[in-house]
């Protein structure tokens, strides 16, 4: 089979980007992969949830490829692609790690195995396509600021949307966030869901960060505030309240804790959300 | 800040007319194991995945240890649900002295698995009736 050079060239790309990749995963996925509920909730987790989240994660996987993929992405197929591999690194990197850290063995079922490295695959994939962005050597920043700029407003939210989810699922599975939303008062969960909307408005308008969102033409404080900041937060309630749902979390629980673990995890998720043009 | 359009043209034609084959073998390989992942909990989802759990003890071994005897378990749950905070207790009757009663507790058994554990006992389990059983669990 002949090749030219300009072949070999993208294949040896190719590797180093899958290998970026792989370094991504690892990064990315390290603190879900050492957090025990996530292993328990692997096997005990709805069946369906599990279905619906995996592949939620496959459709914000195309979406970030588009954004910042391991490659440079032209085309759905090439995104579609991408996330494929994104996808096989994150179940292989999991399946790995887990193995090495005795999480799962041999004489467990297939049941149990199969459920705790899927659980794990979604954030080790979501790493391994952020791998090339963040351990990239040469990135290409301008395309991306391109495609941002081409994807408007649905874009910044499905990147706000990315993010949330991102933070939200790493602190979700603990008890912790369960416990919190008990010990705080409705007073306390007000007050932490301001702190959310400051944040989210200060990290991304007003501090100068690199990537950082400018405000639109001629905006003032109210519109930038409504259009980024309130939808932001909005978008992380939802991303919350989904995350909890699916973790089971809000099953036979009285709407008043419900809102209260919202709140709580709206903190993480809507920091996500603010990060998320940062990171991606 | 203004866009350059024209930064990368020469890239794209390259990358569009040879997709690497590597990403080929890469992007199959995911997508064969996207399908199997999803088959088979898609199997799950509709085999008996929710059967509440029926949890059966059974013994192992048996070993004399400093303070008493040991005896080792196994815990199978043989519904398709996981259940939590297994609470094992293994009843020891040696003549006609009272029960002498020992219990664990095991953080979770998935649905079509099994744990193992461990009980001490002050008298040898060998010489007496030794009952081992599940006696509760929560939901996950």
């Amino acid at each position: 089979m002949a090749r030219d050079d300009s072949l070999l060239e993208t294949n040896k790309d190719y590797a180093i980007g899958l290998g970026r990749a792989f370094g991504g995963a690892v990064l990315f996925a390290i603190p879900l992969l050492m957090t025990m509920e996530m292993w328990w909730l692997g096997f005990s987790m709805g069946r369906g949830r599990l279905l619906l989240f995996m592949a939620l994660n496959f459709a914000i996987l195309v979406g970030l490829s588009y954004f910042a993929g391991f490659e440079k992405t032209f085309s759905w197929k090439e995104d579609v692609m991408d996330a494929l591999a994104a996808f096989g690194v994150g179940l292989v990197t999991s399946a790995l790690m887990l193995t090495l850290l005795a999480v799962i063995t041999l004489d467990m079922t297939w049941n149990e195995i199969v459920g705790k490295v899927a659980l794990q695959s979604v954030p080790a994939s979501i790493g391994a396509m952020l791998g090339r962005k963040q351990l990239g050597a040469e990135q290409d920043t301008r395309s991306e600021e391109d495609r941002k700029r081409e994807a408007g407003y649905g874009g910044e939210l499905f990147l706000m949307m990315a993010g949330a989810l991102f933070l939200a699922f790493n602190v979700a599975p603990t008890e912790e966030m369960i416990l919190i939303a008990f010990q705080m008062s409705p007073l306390h969960a007000l007050a932490l869901g301001g702190a959310s909307i400051f944040l989210l408005h200060v990290f991304v308008y007003a501090v100068g960060f690199s990537g950082q969102e400018s405000r639109p033409e001629g905006g003032t404080f109210l519109p930038t505030f409504l259009h980024f900041t309130v939808a932001g937060y909005g978008i992380a309630l939802l991303v919350s309240l989904y995350v909890l749902w699916t973790f089971g979390r809000t099953d036979g629980v009285a709407p008043a804790e419900i809102a209260s673990m919202v709140v709580v995890l709206g903190f993480p998720a809507s920091l996500g959300a603010a990060m998320a043009r940062l990171v991606i | 800040m203004k866009s350059d359009s024209m930064h990368q043209n020469g890239h794209h034609s390259d990358a569009d007319q040879h997709t690497p084959w590597l990403e080929w073998i890469a992007a199959g390989a995911g997508l064969l194991l996207a399908v199997c992942m999803f088959g088979f909990i898609g199997w799950q989802a509709l085999n008996d995945a929710t059967s509440p759990p029926v949890i059966t003890v059974e013994t192992t071994d048996v070993d004399p240890v400093a303070g008493g005897y040991r005896v080792m378990f196994q815990a199978r749950n043989a519904g398709g649900a996981a259940a939590a905070q297994v609470r094992i207790e293994g009843t020891l009757a040696v003549g006609s002295r009272p029960p002498e009663v020992s219990s664990v507790i095991l953080d979770y058994i998935p649905g079509q698995s099994a744990r193992e554990g461990g009980l001490f006992f002050m008298q040898d389990p060998r010489s007496g009736n030794l009952t081992l059983r599940a006696s509760g669990f929560g939901k996950p």
